[in-house]
């Protein structure tokens, strides 16, 4: 628990998708670079930390998992209070994980703070030889959507680190420009960033 | 969850299992499991199974039984569950202190099937399981089955290996009981709860020990909507407020919602938190008595962890709250101190019944109906069977030790009389002791005289019938020329009953 490291900002991030995308190994790779074929079953809420440097800010990122089954969405909205930031997980090579992502959006918007900034993320990328999920098709779906979009591979790494930053990157815009209402979006200041981000600070406003 | 080798290596953690799995062989039979998928010696397996992992046994946590009192408990096991109608009706609090105190190992796996009313629900179903098991199920549920066989317990050399036996005796489980119960289907944390169940018995008993605590300990757990665990969260904080007004009020403080801690907890009964040893011994209470077991373990966890200020000072939020509670002390989890702290804690069944109407009136104010009625809920042992009583056929065993016992000695305890057990192969009382071989003869015994076939056992209801994976539980067929079991009774067996010389799957 108690780090020393000192942030500007803690952003809660949720992964969320279809069982067996992927979630678990995106936030263990991300958070401990680690990754392992026989990850036990999301049951209940996983969550892991890490803080990353994005121009001179230290951002904590706040990643929870939880089980991707159907069922389980009925006890999510615990889970989605206060989060700023949603990766929305697919297996590229199941098509079927993909063609739930609409219903996955709904469950968002249903849920999630309206700013939530979203990332599509087609997760298994060195599955590439299976793939069912063209790039270009789930590119355009996330355009329109007004989604990001990333192939990733929690497996080889690829694409992880990019993924999570580009997410917090577009968080902490949205943050900075101050895009978002008073309250609507909750981040932690606890220190004075540097003279000329002022007004990006918020009051500390703990998870409802 | 992952395996942790070394914080921030930029190699991949390879997985336990090694890419030779793809050349398993199902029908292997190439000593364990681990040992097919390139395990080397260095990977000492212990007591339990585990092979590493955050539950595997670790010596401070050690509540070593001497043998003599292993030998004493199991004589009292055996004769409970011979009468277990009478024990059940009229000594109940016998029984119960008895799981208090822990089941004995060897006989674990079939005082559990006979404490849910598994057993007994097998004998009145029987063919059942297997009708389910040969139906190939709806693809939908099979294919989320089949994601996760080989991520419950991924460390323990029963589940270590894709395809091996313990994942398809998980997959038969799974699958018939979405056949069984089609409007439930299947919940993912229904497989660890069948995981823990197949580590002590073969799959159609673990089917039914399924079967009841889905639908008689935890009814709703599992089901579309999850509604019961989230009542059942809200009535462990509730309960949290008279055990730890501290805890409830930090609780309070930040909002942090029961769900967010308690769910793994509950609806694996514990199976993915504790140490493996004090895993067992809840496991032993919880199918005696009931949810109230589960609901204590969370209040003395709670109360452990954040039921003092100093604990509190440490924990400024939600998130650092919830990474306690995470990480719950070792020293909290450690067999004895859980069991008694359980034990402990004031908190009967009609305490929890109370709290749920309070609880459930509550909800359908502020959500409306529950949209998934669940039967109630029973609590325990007792009430099951006498919600379902059993014919005397249903309790019947098949043992294929049969064991003639002496007189009692009276060294054994000062001052009380020890029931010996009588293993009967047959119904009638009065019919004498049938002489069985003994197929775990001591290998010093002699060659006997060559000694007729023993006789076929009863047509009381057979065994399961052999399957094409031949289950490890099946009993083998008992070897002739062998010494008559007589000359080693029980109590003087110089062969230890322990987990690590023998194979648990009695």
């Amino acid at each position: 628990m108690g780090s020393d490291e000192s942030y500007n900002f803690v952003f809660k991030v949720v992964l969320i998708g279809e069982s067996g995308v992927g979630k678990s190994n995106l936030l263990s790779r991300f958070t401990k670079n680690e990754f392992n074929h026989d990850s036990r079953t999301t049951i209940g809420v996983e969550f892991s930390t890490r803080t990353v440097q994005l121009d001179n800010y230290a951002i904590k990122a706040q990643i929870w998992d939880t089980a991707g089954l159907e069922r389980y969405r009925a006890i999510t909205s615990a889970y989605y209070r206060g989060a700023v930031g949603a990766l929305l997980v697919y297996d590229i090579s199941k098509h079927l994980t993909y063609e739930s992502v609409d219903r996955w959006l709904k469950e968002l918007f249903d849920h999630a703070d309206p700013h939530i900034v979203v990332m599509l993320v087609g997760n298994k990328r060195d599955l590439d030889t299976l793939r069912t999920v063209p790039t270009e098709e789930a590119k355009d779906f996330a355009e329109k959507r007004g989604l990001m979009f990333m192939e990733t591979s929690a497996l080889d790494s690829t694409n992880v680190e990019n993924a999570f930053n580009e997410v917090l990157k577009a968080i902490h815009k949205k943050v900075a420009s101050r895009e978002v209402t008073r309250g609507s979006i909750c981040a932690v200041t606890l220190s004075n960033p540097t003279s000329d981000a002022q007004e990006g600070r918020r009051n500390c406003c703990k998870s409802s | 969850m992952a395996k942790i080798e070394n914080g921030r290596q930029s190699v991949d953690t390879r997985s336990i299992r090694t890419i030779s799995s793809s050349h398993l062989d199902d029908e292997s039979s190439l000593g364990s499991d681990s040992e097919i998928n390139g395990f080397t010696s260095d990977r000492q397996t212990d007591k339990y199974g585990f092979i590493g992992g955050a539950q595997q046994h670790t010596e401070e946590s050690a509540q070593d039984l001497p043998p003599e009192v292993l030998r004493q408990r199991e004589v009292k096991w055996l004769d409970m569950l011979s009468h277990w109608d009478k024990w059940m009706i009229k000594r109940f609090n016998k029984v119960r202190l008895r799981c208090q105190k822990g089941i004995p190992p060897s006989l674990r796996g079939r005082a559990w099937l006979f404490l849910s009313g598994g057993k007994v629900k097998k004998e009145q179903n029987q063919g059942k399981f297997q009708e389910l098991d040969s139906q190939p199920g709806d693809p939908k549920w099979i294919d989320v089955i089949e994601k996760d066989l080989h991520r419950q317990f991924p460390f323990h050399e029963m589940f270590v290996s894709r395809g091996g036996h313990g994942q398809q005796d998980l997959f038969r489980v799974l699958k018939a009981y979405t056949l069984y119960r089609p409007e439930e289907g299947y919940c993912q944390a229904q497989a660890p709860i069948a995981a823990v169940l197949l580590m002590h018995m073969p799959a159609e008993d673990a089917f039914w020990g399924l079967v009841q605590i889905c639908e008689k300990y935890l009814p709703g757990y599992y089901s579309p909507g999850l509604e019961a665990i989230q009542l059942d969260g809200e009535i462990l904080y509730a309960l949290l407020r008279r055990v730890s007004p501290l805890a409830y009020r930090h609780l309070e403080k930040h909002k942090i919602d029961p769900i967010l801690y308690m769910t793994e907890w509950f609806m694996c009964a514990f199976s993915r938190t504790l140490p493996w040893a004090s895993v067992l011994r809840v496991w032993d209470m919880f199918l005696c008595d009931g949810v109230k077991i589960i609901l204590r373990v969370g209040l003395v966890l709670l109360k452990c962890m954040l039921g003092t200020r100093e604990k509190l000072k440490a924990c400024q939020g939600q998130y650092e709250t919830m990474e306690l509670l995470r990480a719950i002390e070792p020293r909290y989890m450690q067999e004895g101190f859980l069991v008694r702290e359980i034990l402990e804690v004031p908190v009967t069944a009609r305490d929890v019944e109370r709290e749920n109407h309070t609880q459930l009136k509550r909800w359908k104010k502020n959500r409306g109906e529950l949209n998934f009625k669940s039967p109630p809920r029973m609590h325990g042992a007792r009430i099951i069977m006498l919600a379902e009583p059993p014919r005397r056929q249903d309790l019947q065993q098949n043992p294929t030790i049969v064991l003639e016992v002496p007189q009692p000695t009276p060294q054994l305890k000062k001052g009380k009389e020890e029931r010996k057990s009588k293993k009967k192969k047959s119904i009638k009382k009065s019919q004498s002791i049938v002489e069985i071989p003994n197929p775990y003869s001591l290998p010093s015994d002699p060659p006997p005289p060559p000694h007729s076939d023993p006789p076929a056992p009863p047509a009381v209801s057979s065994e399961t019938p052999q399957t094409e994976t031949d289950p490890p539980h099946q009993q083998q067929a008992p070897p002739t020329h062998l010494p008559p079991a007589k000359e080693s009774p029980l109590q003087r067996s110089t062969q230890s009953l322990s987990s690590t010389d023998q194979d648990t799957y009695l």
